[in-house]
Parts: structure tokens; C-alpha cells; sequence
């Protein structure tokens, strides 16, 4: 067997907030062989390459080059030896021309050489683009193959390529794997991360899956099946305490709480056609319908980036959208979050630091954000009467027994899952009729996001509509009472979690239409 | 208007002209990199101080050489909080503003003329002499700076770097480009140009060295960097602008006739409500590097 | 006890400042040939052993309040004005302005305080509006409003509010728009309450009220406060506003508070750079209220005492200002206090290692 280009061995990745995304992994590239590199969000796929590229350091675990342990220091140095990596979210300076993002990878000054050195290399590749236009005004599949092209400049030993389909036709996609199969005659190793098993099936030679930050299987592409590698991805056990299992929920229990929510009257939240540009210019969502009723909690599932927190952020006041969005009957898309918030709708964001808290704030600050201005805490003359805010942030500690040092620390002090209840408790005493929830138990530990999950259990045999959108498939599954799975904008199938089994939700979640 | 004044304006303009321009140019190569520093200012406060006493020790020459090293080492320092240690980059600035007037200040006293210093001719610049006037040689270089500074920023590979830098440092990162050093070396370039400016203004052009002489030059140049859109060569026209409206003002106070109508001191507004007027009217068509005044930190 | 540990903090930060700053300018001192030791010792006595000094102090410390408030306020929302030294100019001119006319006293003296208020607030006026609406960089607009507002006031002092007498001064503030001396035979005027209840307004404002709560939500994370629903646009013009009440009452209290001349020069002596300093004094106060009355003592009391070191040990009083520019640029590395926690920090991991 060959040496491989690249071992990785042991490979320990834990965040500076104690998210431990890496739990020791060993991971090999061979030359001329295509590996794919299979996972869920949160599987670790992005910080293993993340790694092996230079951009991130582990906090334990060795790498090797060609036999040789080395330490990459920056992306400068991976490079240097050989590895070069896509990224998902171009790494391109979009003002500048094609050619101006390849030079920016070489070593060569800009010039006539230069131009005629990636020209050549145009030609040997066969991925064209235009040289002189700036990259903000190409196709995706243009700026993509300027991505590699920048990347290879370079002459890489390993070609690593994370979600490169994500953002192509199906043209496009063709075009691609007939350049990497070329590119395996040249002996290149190529790491090929995805979600979508159909391509993994196509492209590959062997196959790594992760799961939770650890590799939980790997095959060669020629002896297995989408069904298995589904099976891989989700895996077999039931990790949710305390949930009744899904199989283990009946068709009647279902049917008979679909029936209540439906004899309550009205959905309470009606989206229709809804299209949502993403930060690239493209259409992140591509025609998405779906209705809520009081009593239900409706889940979106689906591996992150296929256009989730764009839909949220369209129906929350972040982001603009055409289409229709209905509150109790009312049009709301393109309301202010204050406006939403004023007519029933509550949001748990899923970037928590960014929207959700004001980290230097205390926690009784933070209690109120957003109702500020309500007269259970004003004052005459604008004054906050901190007396009621205090006694509000203590009944929030106290119902969802958040672990907080005082009413007077700073929110940046409190643990993630603590950090997460503080919000969801805010939310909720702004005694919303729709909630939305995005990715609420992410980087928590088991203790907190059980308890986040209670809440939202709770929450809807108080009546509420829930709309739940997480990239953790159990969690989507246990809860729900209904669940669409999205993928690359759009829904690939909208069920009832009893009429999903773990495979099943492999296949959506990767692309096959039900 | 007679030849002899439309000379004399001009003449003036350009004098005027000279640290503004060179100024704005090496700060578009820094704000291009993404550093925003308003402690141009105080850079070319000091630099105008050191260099005079580097003229009074060894010639003009040396009086030049001075300011520039005062520049740059000030502009390190401003580099290396900001850039590798990310620091506050206005507070930097105020600070170094700050510490300017104080050491200007007090270097004028000890040296026992409080508040003013005049520069002996020898130790001067001479200027060139032509046929309607005398020019300093530095007006060519500020003519200059801008095209060469052009040429850089989209010529060369290292320009590409900076410009890589200020606009999307991740993508510099992955790529290869020292981040840091580059942002460094941008910001320290245009402080020694101001350093350079500085110097200019009190070996050169005005001969002496006084308490406040930037007088808010050092934030024109920084309007005229909004002006120019951080387009080099627009910074010369920015630069001409406002050099042209400030030796009005001295133009101004010496007419007969004009003097008594015109309040010195509404015409010495003037360089000032042009600058507000131009960053008003121009805010909107700039395009600016998208990092500008960010820390870049990975992960 | 959290929030004491974090004030602490910042306490200790300013400190540590203070004695970089100290310790840099004595090797400038060093390196032109005075003494560093005689300077300190001479500048230190002169304002803070005794009474006389201190009230001194007390009196510089007076505007230097106001104008970091301005400062500091703005900073709290997440914007950098810098106008207070234009502003200032201003109110003061226009508190001289009400002595044009006569009114009983204290009713004059309060005339004259809303004449400066104002000024300062439509001299601030332009710059919030331009930077709510258009987005320019308050930064730019302030710095040029100054020096508009710089050869505003020579006019104003040259002509409109000269003396008939002596062309050098304005006229002379009429005795019943005066603060009262607080104490006999010193600078020290009531000038000194109007500060301290400034700055106990502004702590009010600021973590009392709603306003107060959006204005800081605002400069700490604008997109959690969008999403709160606060209104960036008020936000801006508000904070503006009331920074220039501040700065136009600063040019109001040296006017109006400081015997024993009660005019304003040519060449406005008196209040040139009260408002730069006010910007080194809310920084090294870390913007808080209680933090710039500290520090505005502590400068006012450098700048009195920068006098005495001045005819007693020789050494220009400048000095002092490369004092101040030293402890802002050392308050501006975000590593200062990281050189504590890294020891703290290193002390801990060889704790645990070594109970493993």
C-alpha cells in the first residue's frame, strides 16, 4: 500500500468555549485516490480539514506529510507543503479579477508570465474562466473553478474540496467531476466533504463517516450503499432521554393531536412561496410553503447551509424575502423584529451572541431586551424601574433554573446552555403565540439542551405554534409533530416523524426527494 | 486676474498642496489595508518638530530623513497595536495626537522659545528658483507620490496583497499572505509619508516650527482619503482643493480692499467647511476595503 | 460582586496607565536633561498636599468633566465625537453673551447656562444629523466643526463681544451672571456643582433610564439592540445633543466661573484644549461618570500643579501633556491587563497540574 500524502493521527479539536468537536480522529489521504468525507453538522468534517489545512491548530493529535510529523502553523504553511483547500464559502476577494485571485496564491509577481502561466494552466486543467472580470460578477460555478484554480497554482500534493457541490448545477457538477478524475491520473489526493450521498456513491473511492466528532465508519465506495452510509450518518441509537422513541410513537397518538391542532381553528403561521436571497446573491430559498397551527411543533431538519437560516431570517424581521409570510392572517415579511415581536412572534437565534444577547450586559439587562420599553418596567420620565427588572430576571432564574453567578453578571459569564435558557426564558415572557426556534440546543451539554428541548415541549401543550429548525436529525425527529427536510432551498419531503425511519431521513437529508 | 497673481496662487496651492496630498496617499495605501489612522495628526506635528531639529544638526537633508524615521517609527507602533496586538485603532490615534501637542509643546519650551522656532536659512530646503516664483522641490515629489502609489497598489503582487488585506484578510489568510506584516508595513508606509509631510512643513515650506502647526491638516488629509474613494491619483485633485482654499486665506488677508470686507477669520473657515462639504457630498459613491478598521483574527 | 471585581479591573487598567505614562515621560525628561524625580515631586505637591492646590485642581477639574462627558457619553453608544472643544468655544461665548443684558442675579447666571447649553447643542446639532442620516464620519465633521467653531469664536471675540475698553478681552461678565467663588481667594467657583450634577445626570440617564439602556445597548452590540428594536437614528442624535449641552455648560463654567478676569481673551487662553483633554480624561476614566471625576482631578490637578514644577524645577509645564498622551496610547492596548491574567492564568494551569 502506498504511503499515504497526509495521516492524520489522534486528532483532538476542543473549542475556547469547551465545544469539543474533534474527539480523535485518524484520517489518511493516498494519492490518486478520490476520499469522501461523509457527516452530519456538527460530525467535525469542517474542523478535520480545517485543520489539515493549516487554518485551525489541534489540541492534540499529530499530522504527518509524506511519513513526516509537521506542525502547520498557518495556511501558509500547509500550502507550502502541499495542501491546498476549497472552501465552502469561497475564499475570494470579490472585488478583484479571476486572475488577481489566482496571483494572490502564487508566488509570481503580476505581469505577462503570470497571466501566461494560468492561462496554461487553464488549458491543462480545462476549467476556463475569464480572467479580467471581478469575481462578484460571476457565476458560482465560475468563481468556484477560480477557487481551484488559485488553489493549484500552487502544485498540491492534496486537494481538499468542502461541499463543492453545494452551490453548482447539475451541468456544473458533471464538469467538475470530470476535472477531478483527471486530476486523480495525476496522482493527487483529493478529500471530497459532503452531505449528499448520491455524489459520495459517484466520485469516490472510499468513504470516511463522522459522527460527533468521531469517525464512525469507513468503506470503500464500490461496497456500499446510500442506505448504509445514511445509516452511518444518523446513526442506530436513541440518544434523546426521556423522549418516547420514535418508532415507538403510534399513527393514533399522531393523528389524534393533528386533529386537535386542526380543531383549534386556523394555522397560525402561513408561509407561501417564500424566496429568500442568501449574502452571495443567490437564492438561498427557492419557493418554500408550509403552515402552522396552535399546539404543534413543526421541524425543519437538514444538514445546515441548505437555506435554513435564511428562511428564519426572512420570517423573523432579519432579512428580506418575496412571497408571503401570514401571522393570525396578517401579511408580515419585511416587519422589524420589534413589529413581529409586538403581533406574537417570538425568535431563539441561532447566532446566539450576535441577535440574542448583549454579552457585556448583565443578565437582568439582558432579561429585557426587547421589552425595554414595556410599562411593566418603565418609570415616569422613561425611567427603568430596576426594582421589576430584577425581580423579572429572578423569576426567569428561578423557572428555567439558570445557573448565573448574579442579576449583575455579565452575560459573557455564563456557561452556553445557561446563556441559551437566559434567551429562551426572555422570549418567552414576551408571551408569543408563534416561536421560532433555530438551532436552540447547539454546542450545549446534555443537561441544558434537555431542558431546552422540555421547554419547547412545553410551550406547545400551552398552545403555541413552534416552528423548530435543527441541524441535530434526533432532536428534529423527537420533538416534532411534524417535519419537512430541507435541501438546497427547497423541501424534499414534509411527514410525520413516525413515517420516518433513520435511513429515510438519511436520504432526504441528502438530496432524495420522497 | 493678473499673471503675476494667477502665478503666485498657483505657486502657493501647490505649497499648500504638498502635505495633504502626501499625506492622503500613504494613508489610502493603509486604509486600503484596512487600518484607519487619525493620528496623522500628531504625526505630522512631531515629524515637523524632529525635523527641524534634524535640519538645525545636518542640513535639510537630514531634516527630511528625521521626519520620515519619526513617521515610520511612530506608524510601527501604531502597526503593531493594531494590526498584530488588535488593538483600539482611534484610541491609538487620539493618543498619539495627544502625546504630539504635549512633547511638541514641550520640546519648543526647553528649547526656550516657548510656543515657536524659527528654522536658520541654511538649515532650509531651498527651493527651486524659476522665472515667476520659488517652488519647493517636494511639490514634485507630492505630484509624483500618487502615481507611483497607483502603480503599486495595482501593479505589483505586493499591492495586490494589501489590497487583498483590507477587503477580505480571511481570503489573504488562506491564501498565503501574512496579514499582520502586511497590514504593518501599509500603515507605517503612510505614516512616513506623513512623517515626511510634517517635515516638509517646517524645513521647507513655512521655515519655522510653531505649538499647533498641523492645524487639523493631518484630518483634512483623512477627508480627502474619503474624497479620493482611496483612488491614488484622486488625491492629488482632493490635495489641490483644499491647498488651494488655504493659501486663499493667507492670499486673502494681503489685498487691499478685500481685507476690510472679508473677516480674516471667515476666510480661514474656509479649507475647513470645504472639507465637511466634500465628505458630505461624496459619502455613498466611495467604496471602502470592507475590513477597514476591523482586527483580523482567525478562527 | 461581579461588577465590583469588573471596576476594579478597570481602575487597576488606569493605573497600570498611569505609571507607563509616568515612567515614559520621565525617560523624555531624562534624555533632555531635568530631573524626573524634582518634576514629579514638585507637580504632585503643588495640588494635592494642600488646600489651596487642591482647589486648584478642583477648578481644572471642573470643565475637564463636562467635555469627557461628551466624550465618554457618545463612546457608551458606540459613536466617536469628538466636538466637544468647537462646542465648547461656543457656550462659552454665548454665556457671555448674556451679560449684553441685565437681569437680577441668579436668574442671569441661569440665562446664561441655557444661552451656553444651546449654543453647544446647535453647534452639535450638524454632525448628528449628518451622521444619522448620510452616514458621515462624525470623526471628520466634528474635527472640522472645531475649527470652524475656533475662528467663529476670534471673530466673535474681536467683534461682536469686544470690549469697547480693551480690544484683547470680551466684555466683562456682569457680576450677577457669575458663579459664585466657593472658596475665598481660590479659582474654585460653583461651577464645580454644575459638574458633579452633570455627571451624576449622565449616570443617571445612562443606567436608569430606558433611553440611557438603548443608547449603551447600541454602542455594545448594535445588532442584538436593532433586533430589541432600538432606533440607531435617535440613538445618534441624542447622544450628540446632550455632549453638547455638556461642552457648551464646560465654556460656560470659564466664563463665567473663573476670577479673576470673567471674559474671554483673544486667542481664547482659557479654553483652548479643554476639550481634547476631556477626550484623555474619559478614557483614562473609562467613560464612566465616577471614573471621570477621578481623572478630571487627577489632570486638573497635573495641569496646577505643571505650573509650580514649571518655576520651581524648570521643566516646561507642557510636560504634562506627554503625561496624558502616554497613559491614553497605554490605555489602548487591549494586552495591558492580559499581562496580569497571563501570569494568573499560568499560576493556575501549574495548580491543577500539579494536583493531577
Amino acid at each position: 500500500m502506498p504511503e499515504p500524502l497526509l495521516r492524520a493521527e489522534g486528532i483532538v479539536k476542543v473549542y475556547a468555549d469547551g465545544t469539543v468537536a474533534l474527539k480523535g480522529v485518524d484520517f489518511e489521504v493516498r494519492p490518486g485516490e478520490i476520499q469522501g468525507l461523509l457527516g452530519e453538522n456538527g460530525a467535525g468534517k469542517t474542523t478535520l480539514t480545517k485543520i489539515m489545512s493549516g487554518l485551525l491548530h489541534p489540541t492534540a493529535g499529530r499530522i504527518f506529510i509524506g511519513g513526516e510529523p509537521v506542525r502547520l502553523r498557518s495556511p501558509r504553511d500547509a500550502l507550502e507543503r502541499g495542501i491546498g483547500m476549497v472552501h465552502q464559502h469561497f475564499a475570494l476577494v470579490d472585488t478583484f479579477t479571476s486572475l488577481e485571485n489566482i496571483a494572490l496564491g502564487t508566488g509570481l509577481p503580476l505581469g505577462p508570465s503570470l497571466r501566461h502561466s494560468v492561462t496554461e494552466l487553464m488549458e491543462r486543467t480545462g476549467l476556463k474562466v475569464p480572467l479580467d472580470t471581478p469575481v462578484e460578477n460571476l457565476a458560482v460555478g465560475e468563481r468556484q473553478r477560480v477557487e481551484i484554480l488559485k488553489v493549484l497554482s500552487r502544485k498540491v500534493k492534496v486537494l481538499i474540496l468542502d461541499e463543492p457541490t453545494s452551490v453548482l448545477t447539475p451541468v456544473e457538477t458533471d464538469e467538475l467531476f470530470g476535472f477531478l478524475r483527471r486530476l486523480k491520473e495525476e496522482r493527487v489526493g483529493i478529500v471530497f466533504i459532503t452531505h449528499k450521498l448520491r455524489e459520495v456513491m459517484e466520485i469516490t473511492d472510499r468513504i470516511t463517516v463522522l459522527r460527533r466528532g468521531e469517525v464512525v465508519g469507513e468503506v470503500e465506495t464500490r461496497k456500499t450503499s446510500a442506505e448504509e452510509l445514511a445509516r452511518m450518518m444518523v446513526g442506530e441509537e436513541i440518544r434523546i432521554r426521556g423522549r418516547r422513541p420514535v418508532e415507538l410513537r403510534t399513527e393514533l397518538g399522531e393523528e389524534a393531536r393533528r386533529e386537535a391542532a386542526r380543531a383549534r381553528g386556523k394555522p397560525v403561521l402561513v408561509v407561501e412561496g417564500l424566496r429568500v436571497k442568501g449574502d452571495g446573491g443567490d437564492e438561498a430559498v427557492k419557493g418554500v410553503s408550509f403552515e402552522i397551527y396552535p399546539g404543534e411543533i413543526f421541524g425543519i431538519a437538514g444538514v445546515e447551509g441548505n437555506g435554513q437560516t435564511e428562511l428564519v431570517e426572512a420570517i423573523c424581521g432579519l432579512r428580506g424575502g418575496t412571497g408571503s409570510v401570514l401571522l393570525k392572517g396578517r401579511e408580515v415579511l419585511g416587519l422589524s423584529p420589534l413589529e413581529l415581536y409586538r403581533l406574537g412572534l417570538a425568535h431563539i437565534p441561532e447566532d446566539r451572541w450576535k441577535y440574542g444577547l448583549i454579552l457585556s450586559f448583565t443578565v437582568a439587562e439582558n432579561s429585557i431586551l426587547g421589552r425595554q420599553r414595556s410599562p411593566d418596567f418603565l418609570g415616569s420620565l422613561s425611567i427603568l424601574r430596576w426594582g421589576r427588572v430584577f425581580s423579572h430576571a429572578r423569576e426567569l432564574i428561578r423557572r428555567f433554573s439558570i445557573q448565573a453567578p448574579g442579576l449583575e453578571a455579565p452575560a459573557k459569564s455564563l456557561s452556553g446552555g445557561n446563556q441559551q435558557k437566559l434567551i429562551v426564558g426572555r422570549e418567552l415572557s414576551k408571551e408569543p403565540e408563534v416561536v421560532v426556534a433555530a438551532q436552540p440546543t447547539r454546542g450545549l451539554d446534555i443537561g441544558a439542551a434537555e431542558y431546552i428541548r422540555d421547554i419547547l415541549l412545553e410551550m406547545r401543550d400551552g398552545g403555541k405554534a413552534i416552528l423548530l429548525v435543527s441541524a441535530d436529525l434526533d432532536e428534529v425527529l423527537a420533538l416534532s409533530d411534524r417535519v419537512a427536510f430541507m435541501y438546497e432551498g427547497t423541501f424534499t419531503a414534509v411527514t410525520t416523524p413516525s413515517e420516518v425511519d433513520r435511513e429515510k431521513a438519511g436520504l432526504y437529508m441528502g438530496g432524495v426527494k420522497a | 486676474m493678473t499673471f503675476s497673481y494667477f502665478w503666485s496662487i498657483l505657486f502657493l496651492s501647490l505649497h499648500a498642496m504638498v502635505p495633504i496630498t502626501l499625506t492622503a496617499a500613504g494613508e489610502v495605501v493603509g486604509e486600503t489595508a484596512g487600518l484607519f489612522n487619525i493620528g496623522l495628526e500628531g504625526i505630522l506635528l512631531l515629524s515637523a518638530f524632529t525635523g527641524a531639529l534634524g535640519a538645525e544638526a545636518g542640513g535639510w537633508w537630514l531634516g527630511l530623513l528625521v521626519g520620515i524615521g519619526t513617521g515610520t517609527v511612530v506608524g510601527l507602533f501604531f502597526g503593531l497595536i493594531n494590526a498584530y496586538w488588535k488593538g483600539n485603532q482611534l484610541i491609538t490615534g487620539v493618543g498619539i495626537n495627544l502625546f504630539a501637542l504635549g512633547f511638541v509643546a514641550f520640546g519648543l519650551q526647553a528649547l526656550g522659545t516657548p510656543g515657536f522656532h524659527d528654522i536658520p536659512r541654511e538649515a532650509r530646503l531651498p527651493a527651486l528658483q524659476t522665472p515667476v516664483g520659488g517652488l519647493s522641490p517636494l511639490v514634485f515629489v507630492a505630484l509624483l507620490m500618487p502615481f507611483l502609489i497607483h502603480w503599486f497598489l495595482n501593479r505589483t503582487r505586493a499591492g495586490l496583497w494589501v489590497r487583498a488585506v483590507g477587503e477580505n484578510p480571511e481570503a489573504a489568510d488562506v491564501a498565503g499572505v501574512p496579514v499582520e506584516l502586511v497590514r504593518l508595513l501599509a500603515t507605517t508606509f503612510g505614516a512616513a509619508l506623513a512623517g515626511l509631510s510634517g517635515a516638509y512643513m517646517s524645513v521647507s515650506w513655512m521655515g519655522s516650527v510653531t505649538k499647533e502647526m498641523a492645524a487639523g491638516r493631518g484630518f483634512i488629509a483623512l477627508a480627502t482619503v474619503v474624497f479620493s474613494g482611496l483612488r491614488p491619483i484622486l488625491t492629488l485633485v482632493g490635495g489641490f482643493i483644499f491647498g488651494f482654499f488655504d493659501s486663499l486665506a493667507t492670499w486673502i488677508a494681503n489685498i487691499p480692499g478685500v481685507k476690510e470686507i472679508v473677516p480674516w477669520q471667515f476666510v480661514s473657515m474656509i479649507p475647513y467647511i470645504a472639507t465637511l462639504l466634500v465628505v458630505t457630498g461624496v459619502i455613498g459613491r466611495a467604496r471602502f476595503p470592507k475590513a477597514l478598521g476591523v482586527p483580523y483574527r482567525r478562527e | 460582586m461581579r461588577r465590583l471585581y469588573a471596576s476594579l479591573r478597570s481602575v487597576a487598567e488606569s493605573l497600570l496607565a498611569a505609571v507607563v505614562g509616568f515612567v515614559v515621560a520621565g525617560i523624555i525628561l531624562k534624555a533632555w536633561g531635568y530631573s524626573p524625580i524634582s518634576a514629579y515631586i514638585s507637580l504632585f505637591k503643588a495640588s494635592f498636599t494642600d488646600l489651596y492646590g487642591f482647589s486648584g485642581a478642583l477648578a481644572n477639574a471642573t470643565p475637564l468633566i463636562l467635555t469627557a462627558l461628551t466624550f465618554a457619553m457618545a463612546t457608551r453608544a458606540g459613536l466617536f465625537n469628538i466636538g466637544a472643544e468647537g462646542q465648547m468655544y461656543l457656550g462659552a461665548l454665548a454665556a457671555v453673551a448674556a451679560s449684553l443684558f441685565k437681569l437680577p442675579a441668579g436668574l442671569h447666571l441661569i440665562v446664561a447656562l441655557v444661552f451656553a447649553a444651546l449654543a453647544g447643542v446647535l453647534w452639535a446639532l450638524i454632525p448628528a444629523v449628518l451622521r444619522a442620516t448620510r452616514g458621515v464620519s462624525e470623526v471628520i465633521s466634528t474635527i472640522m466643526f472645531n475649527w470652524i467653531s475656533r475662528y467663529l469664536a476670534f471673530w466673535l471675540v474681536a467683534n461682536v463681544l469686544v470690549d469697547p475698553y480693551r480690544a484683547e478681552k470680551t466684555i466683562t461678565v456682569l457680576p450677577t451672571s457669575r458663579f459664585p467663588t466657593l472658596i475665598r481667594g481660590t479659582d474654585l467657583s460653583y461651577a464645580l456643582f454644575l459638574a458633579l450634577a452633570a455627571a451624576a445626570v449622565i449616570y443617571f440617564l445612562l443606567w436608569h433610564t430606558v433611553t440611557g439602556y438603548e443608547m449603551r445597548a447600541a454602542g455594545e452590540n448594535p445588532f442584538a439592540a436593532r433586533y430589541g428594536g432600538v432606533k440607531s437614528g435617535k440613538v445618534i442624535i441624542l447622544v450628540f445633543l446632550l455632549g453638547g449641552i455638556t461642552a457648551g455648560l464646560a465654556g460656560a463654567t470659564q466664563s463665567l466661573g473663573r476670577p479673576p478676569t470673567y471674559a474671554v481673551y483673544s486667542g481664547l487662553p482659557q479654553i483652548l484644549n479643554l476639550g481634547f483633554d476631556g477626550i484623555g480624561v474619559a478614557m483614562i476614566g473609562r467613560n464612566h461618570p465616577l471614573g471621570i471625576i477621578f481623572a478630571a482631578i487627577f489632570y486638573g490637578g497635573l495641569q496646577s500643579g505643571a505650573r509650580v514644577m514649571q518655576l520651581f524645577a524648570k521643566i516646561p509645564l507642557e510636560m504634562v501633556r506627554v503625561v496624558q498622551g502616554v497613559i491614553v496610547l497605554a490605555l489602548a492596548l487591549p494586552e495591558l491587563l492580559r499581562i496580569f491574567r497571563l501570569f494568573r492564568r499560568r499560576k493556575l494551569l501549574e495548580a491543577k497540574r500539579e494536583g493531577e
